[in-house]
């Protein structure tokens, strides 16, 4: 049974829990507020907000795409729709939408108001950035988002020079007209709910993981209702992002958001942060998780090739005892992949980069954000007197499986990096790849494309040695 | 004043279709599609789906109670497919069953058999197999063949344009109930609430009068809810039957790969200029994919020809145009119907013009800008043209020439990116050219404390149209728009309502309304004057709700006049009709006055192209436009910036992509349009000042389709890019969109 509290009230549901929770808040709770505008991550009007006991004991939202999140995740967590957020009068953010004519015809309006709502939540320091950052998986066919824009901007400006802390952040925006007051006994009530559960031991080898949902909800939606299912988000050792001696330790259920921010994976590598925001929408990436990019297997899985290029190794638990196997030996052809039913991936183990160690990514899709690669690449190098000591280059949408350009590697091994060098090696790379034609691209377009992506590495990284005149004669 | 459906929007209160509240045994259905893009029916059984749990009932084309026909213009589309299927996606069956998952599931146990033949997606194949639509159009305009030799210049060419989808939030969706007495109410996202009737009538076996359409609002349309009334006459025909209500609401996949959408367009062109660059002579052949039946896409090839010279004076014309029958999916009306890709053919004509010529772009479009009493090629002649006043107030507000040229400087020192930029002016004929279609009424009621319900055809889809027709009515009585309520569309209050579309809605209901609003406030000023024993009416006037005689303010109230005008009985309803008087159209000749007006813009586009990897940003648009005397700025802005973007979406990113065997290919997470981080850093509109518009209500201007033309200067302004990244003088090419793909495939094969 899942039991939960939508907007102000307890409610406990027989449904499966891997029922989209749209599906429960439109049907079973009547709340119509919540719009389906295509159940598959793609357009954000069924946005909500999904809050979870903190360590500090306070609840931390995260707005996520109802239609990909399975029920059981909303177990004894707090789910807030619009509806939750309607008080008598307008709230801050709905009034900002409509002083800006920032709806039309209203289908993705709210939505909107509750990724503008999760920003206010959650944004660090309430920037503007943040503010269209949260809004990158909310599609709007009607305004041309200019008055979204706008209403973002007057939203951000609420907070001029308020005190930013997390700690009394729900506070902060009952005082800003934000949040109704009974977001301020949440926290007591989830506590209350949390006292009694027992954890299971999810050690049931006939179920079906769920990590983020994310994408199997997308591949067998009702196929899923007739499954045992489990959860693993409730499980600590599988969220944590951590330094394990020399590796980076980052747990099989660590979403991308949480990587994107991780203080730990920004240090080693900086260049992420940004990098991790083509990644899917804000909604999306609150779910999404590290393992489920991998065991998705898409040849163009964007964290599998930077996982890839960093090298990285699985930790896979199982009844037995765990097992290591190194990330680029894990596929074995499209789509299949050294996974038994029963085994999950509960680390990714990355080395740290020593000090001469480089690494960029780069990926090209039709639409920057929110959109599959026509081709992605990562590259790692490391340097020894300007030498390269070591490389590893992942290529995505060139091949059946994440790929490892290895001939390119191996030729450049050693080599010092000079853009004659790197020109010639740009030919090594299209010679060892075979993508095919599909909606994402021609096969020549992505062949001629990887080697495009290949030389801006270096362009990038060694602007000194690498210039693009150099290699795109 | 905001637009009040907002405040409902937001607070998720707004109901649409699938939100409406369940009535006692309501059922769902979900259509069974043809599988392949053309086959013949051998045979399909429906025995086992019939047996699945919670079917209620498979329907086939057998339990239609009157005719399996929803031709709109040619009557040539069944409802349900009888012995052959022209696309994928088709209908063949509807299951019904009491859950929309039990009806999903049941879908899996119908077998079809069929023998397959193959399909046509290509325009010009169908043509060469004679496979189109209604007969060929043509227009002329002075004599081409004898301008041919006066010519200093002649570009001959081809363009492709890709189609669209509309990508309206709530799908296509609607909910029938029995109504005693063998009556049905449809509750539908439609934007032809008289067309819909209609064809609901027609599929029932019963007179219009028994059918109710009832339309609230639309989570868009864009003119994908106006020609094919399919998945409205689909639950009614199984409600009818059932004598239960019956929703279908379609799915994004079922929507995005089975609707109609924006046509393909394949082109070919001869153009003509004398010495000084003035074009003489324009000729163009239009192939328009049309998809497997008719729909509307005969007024669309119509309006597309109309619009072949874009805002430019050529003496000699010659255009020919025709719809062609394929394999794919029915295309349909899209925002601008037709008006796109005409003006992406004549833009490209001019484009490889100056190309050919070593000329930029912007001098051959100067040259030859419409002006005022110039002749159209269907021999209508423009007035208060704009169309040089729009260039020009642009060109002082940013020098177009020194912007081109500082973007000649910047790709001179840059070469991992370029620049690219481009003027798009607009001529945008507004009207239904089809003549009859251009009439609306309105109902106003004044209830006895004062506030006033307005009811007319027009669909509220976002574009605010009520909004529009509350302030009119506000204003023209003179009174708090709060106390002015606009109903939900509904064929019982407005019959034979045309559809809202070709930017029409305002400029109609809003006339009728104004009609219907002037007469109940003459009838009440002349009873004011009556109670007040005030003999010269023209001494009374009721303004801001208060009751004047001689410029004196009296004591006397709206409520109150309201309130003793009912004990005094005087009618306090009134119906009025509008029907612009000047249009006709001879459809045989094309010429005629099909247009009531015309809007005229001008804007300048510029774009960042990324040499490395082919992708691009749009730096800026700005436009100047003429939008007459605005009934709500705040509606209108974002009706531009909307069509706007909507339009850059079509000319760049949104890649509409089927496969040989007819099968839309671009599917939800592969068909992309812009999201909030891909839309211009700058985009800056201004509308024209001190104009006007005696053509239509208050003065204004039809605002929702002619902003979609200023997006396609972004295609021009990334070929100008993706040339300047190559060293040689390598063709343009005009195949629209510009995906990141092609502007790398440009510069790099």
């Amino acid at each position: 049974m899942i039991r939960c509290i939508v907007n102000n009230q307890y409610v406990e549901s027989e449904l499966h829990p891997a029922t989209a929770s749209i599906d429960f808040i439109r049907e079973e709770l009547k709340l119509k507020g919540t719009k389906e505008g295509c159940k598959e991550g793609e357009c954000g009007a069924c946005t909500v907000l999904v809050g979870e006991l903190g360590e500090s004991g306070n609840v931390e939202y995260r707005a996520c795409a109802s239609c990909l999140l399975p029920l059981g995740e909303i177990n004894n967590k707090h789910l807030v729709t619009v509806e939750g957020v309607n008080f008598e009068k307008l709230n801050s953010v709905q009034s900002a939408i409509i002083e800006n004519n920032a709806s039309q015809c209203g289908f993705c309006t709210p939505g909107i108001v509750l990724a503008l709502t999760g920003y206010c939540l959650s944004s660090d320091d309430f920037s503007y950035e943040d503010a269209i950052n949260a809004l990158d998986g909310n599609i709007c066919r009607c305004t041309g988002y200019a008055s979204i824009k706008k209403a973002a901007v007057a939203i951000a400006a609420l907070f001029n020079n308020k005190a930013c802390n997390k700690e009394s952040r729900i506070e902060l925006l009952i005082e800003s007209g934000i949040l109704p007051e009974y977001f301020l006994k949440i926290s007591d009530k989830l506590k209350e709910i949390n006292k009694n559960i027992k954890k299971d031991s999810h050690k049931d080898s006939e179920c079906t993981y769920i990590a983020g949902g994310t994408d199997l909800l997308v591949q067998k939606p009702e196929a899923l209702l007739s499954e045992n299912v489990c959860f693993l988000s409730d499980r600590k050792e599988f969220n944590e992002i951590k330094l394990d001696e020399d590796v980076l330790s980052i747990g099989g259920g660590v979403t991308t958001e949480q990587l994107r921010k991780s203080p730990l994976f920004n240090k080693y590598f900086p260049s992420t942060s940004e990098d991790l925001l083509l990644i899917s929408s804000n909604i999306m990436r609150n779910k999404a998780t590290a393992a489920g990019n991998i065991v998705n297997a898409s040849p163009i899985g964007d964290l599998t090739i930077i996982f890839l290029a960093l090298d990285a190794s699985l930790v896979i638990e199982n009844s037995n005892s765990p097992r290591t196997v190194k990330l680029s030996e894990f596929y074995k052809g499209y789509k299949t992949y050294d996974l038994k039913k029963g085994e999950l991936i509960k680390k990714i183990i990355i080395p740290l980069p020593g000090k001469n160690t480089y690494f960029n990514f780069e990926k090209v899709s039709n639409r920057k954000y929110l959109d599959i690669a026509s081709c992605n690449s990562a590259v790692k190098v490391e340097l020894n007197d300007n030498k390269v000591n070591s490389i590893v280059i992942s290529a995505g949408g060139v091949a059946p499986v994440p790929y490892l350009l290895r001939k390119t590697s191996e030729y450049l091994s050693d080599k010092k990096i000079t853009g004659e060098i790197i020109r010639a090696a740009g030919n090594i790379v299209a010679s060892e790849v075979t993508p095919i034609d599909d909606i994402r691209g021609t096969a020549k377009y992505k062949k001629l494309l990887l080697k495009q992506l290949f030389y801006s590495h270096f362009i990038k990284l060694f602007p000194e040695h690498v210039k693009f005149e150099e290699v795109s004669k | 004043m905001k637009n009040i459906d907002m405040k409902m929007h937001v607070q998720g209160k707004s109901q649409y279709v699938d939100d409406l509240p369940a009535r006692e045994g309501l059922l769902h259905s979900v259509i069974f599609g043809s599988p392949v893009a053309k086959g013949k029916i051998i045979k399909v059984d429906i025995s086992k789906a019939e047996l699945a749990e919670g079917v209620v009932k498979v329907l086939t084309y057998k339990d239609i109670p009157g005719k399996n026909q929803i031709g709109h213009i040619i009557q040539d589309q069944p409802l349900l497919a009888e012995n052959s299927v022209k696309f994928i996606g088709q209908p063949v069956a509807l299951v019904v069953a009491k859950t929309r998952s039990q009806a999903f599931n049941a879908l899996k146990l119908i077998e079809l058999d069929l023998e397959e033949e193959k399909p046509i997606v290509d325009p010009r194949e169908a043509y060469s197999k004679n496979e189109i639509f209604g007969s060929p159009m043509e227009m002329t305009l002075g004599n081409t063949e004898s301008a041919w030799g006066k010519c200093e210049n002649i570009i001959e060419g081809r363009v492709e344009s890709a189609g669209q989808e509309h990508f309206y939030f709530e799908t296509q969706s609607a909910l029938a109930e029995p109504i005693e007495g063998g009556n049905i109410k449809v509750s539908c996202s439609a934007q032809a609430p008289a067309g819909y009737q209609h064809h609901v009538s027609d599929v029932l076996g019963i007179p219009m009068h028994k059918v109710e359409i009832e339309i609230r609002r639309l989570g868009g349309g864009f003119g994908g809810k106006e020609g094919c009334a399919v998945w409205a006459c689909l639950p009614s025909v199984a409600s009818y039957v059932l004598d239960k209500p019956v929703k279908l609401v379609l799915s994004r996949h079922e929507d995005i790969t089975t609707s109609g959408k924006r046509h393909p367009y394949s082109s070919d062109y001869k153009i003509g200029f004398d010495k000084n660059g003035k074009i003489l002579a324009y000729e163009v052949t239009m192939y328009q994919n049309g998809g497997a039946f008719s729909d509307i896409s005969l007024p669309v090839l119509g309006r597309s020809i109309l619009h072949t010279v874009n805002s430019y004076k050529i003496p000699n014309f010659n255009g020919k145009a025709i719809s062609c029958r394929t394999n794919i999916t029915p295309n349909t009306a899209f925002r601008g119907f037709g008006v796109p890709q005409a003006v992406f053919l004549m833009e490209s004509a001019i484009y490889n013009s100056a190309f050919k010529m070593g000329v930029n772009p912007a001098s051959i479009q100067k040259a030859n800008l419409l002006d005022e009493g110039d002749q159209l090629p269907y021999k209508m002649r423009v007035e208060y043209c704009n169309s040089k006043r729009c260039w020009n107030t642009l060109d002082e507000k940013y020098n177009i020439d020194s912007r081109i040229e500082a973007v000649k400087e910047y790709n001179k020192i840059n070469s991992e990116t370029k620049k690219g930029i481009y003027v798009t002016p607009i001529c945008f004929g507004i009207s239904f050219v089809q003549t009859a279609l251009n009439q609306a009424g309105s109902l106003v009621h004044i209830y006895t404390d004062g506030s006033v319900g307005v009811s007319t055809g027009a669909v509220e889809m976002g574009q605010g149209v009520n909004m529009k027709i509350l302030l009119v009515a506000a204003k023209t009585l003179s009174i708090n728009p709060d106390r002015v309520k606009v109903e939900p569309t509904n064929s019982t209050r407005i019959a034979n309502a045309s559809p809202t579309s070709a930017s029409t809605g305002a400029d109609l209901n809003g006339m009728a309304t104004f009609k219907a609003c002037n007469v109940l406030f003459e009838r009440l000023t002349k009873y004011a004057a009556e109670h007040l024993n005030v003999e010269d009416v023209e001494t009374v006037k009721i303004k801001d709700e208060v009751i004047y005689v001689d410029g004196r303010k009296t004591e006397y109230s709206w409520k109150q006049l309201i309130k003793d005008a009912y004990w005094s009985r005087v009618d306090l309803s009134c119906h009025e009709f509008y029907a612009p008087p000047q249009l006709y159209w001879n459809a045989e000749k094309m010429e005629g006055q099909p247009y009531t007006y015309h809007s005229y813009g001008t804007s300048i586009t510029e774009v960042t192209l990324d040499c490395i990897r082919g992708t691009y940003e749009i730096d800026s648009i700005e436009v100047v436009h003429d939008i007459g005397q605005s009934i709500s700025e705040d509606i209108d802005l974002g009706q531009f910036e909307g069509g706007i973007i909507q339009g850059l979406g079509w000319s760049t990113m949104e890649n509409l992509v089927y496969a040989e065997n007819g099968r839309c290919m671009s599917v939800t997470n592969a068909y992309k349009m812009p999201d909030i981080k891909y839309i211009p850093k700058k985009l800056t509109i201004d509308f024209l000042e001190n104009v006007k518009n005696p053509y239509a209500v208050c003065n204004s201007k039809a605002v929702g389709e002619p902003p979609f033309i200023h997006g396609i200067g972004a295609y021009f302004a990334l070929m100008d890019a993706a040339r300047a990244a190559r060293q040689d003088n390598k063709e343009p090419i005009f195949d629209l969109p510009m995906t990141p793909e092609k502007a790398f495939m440009y510069i790099y094969e």
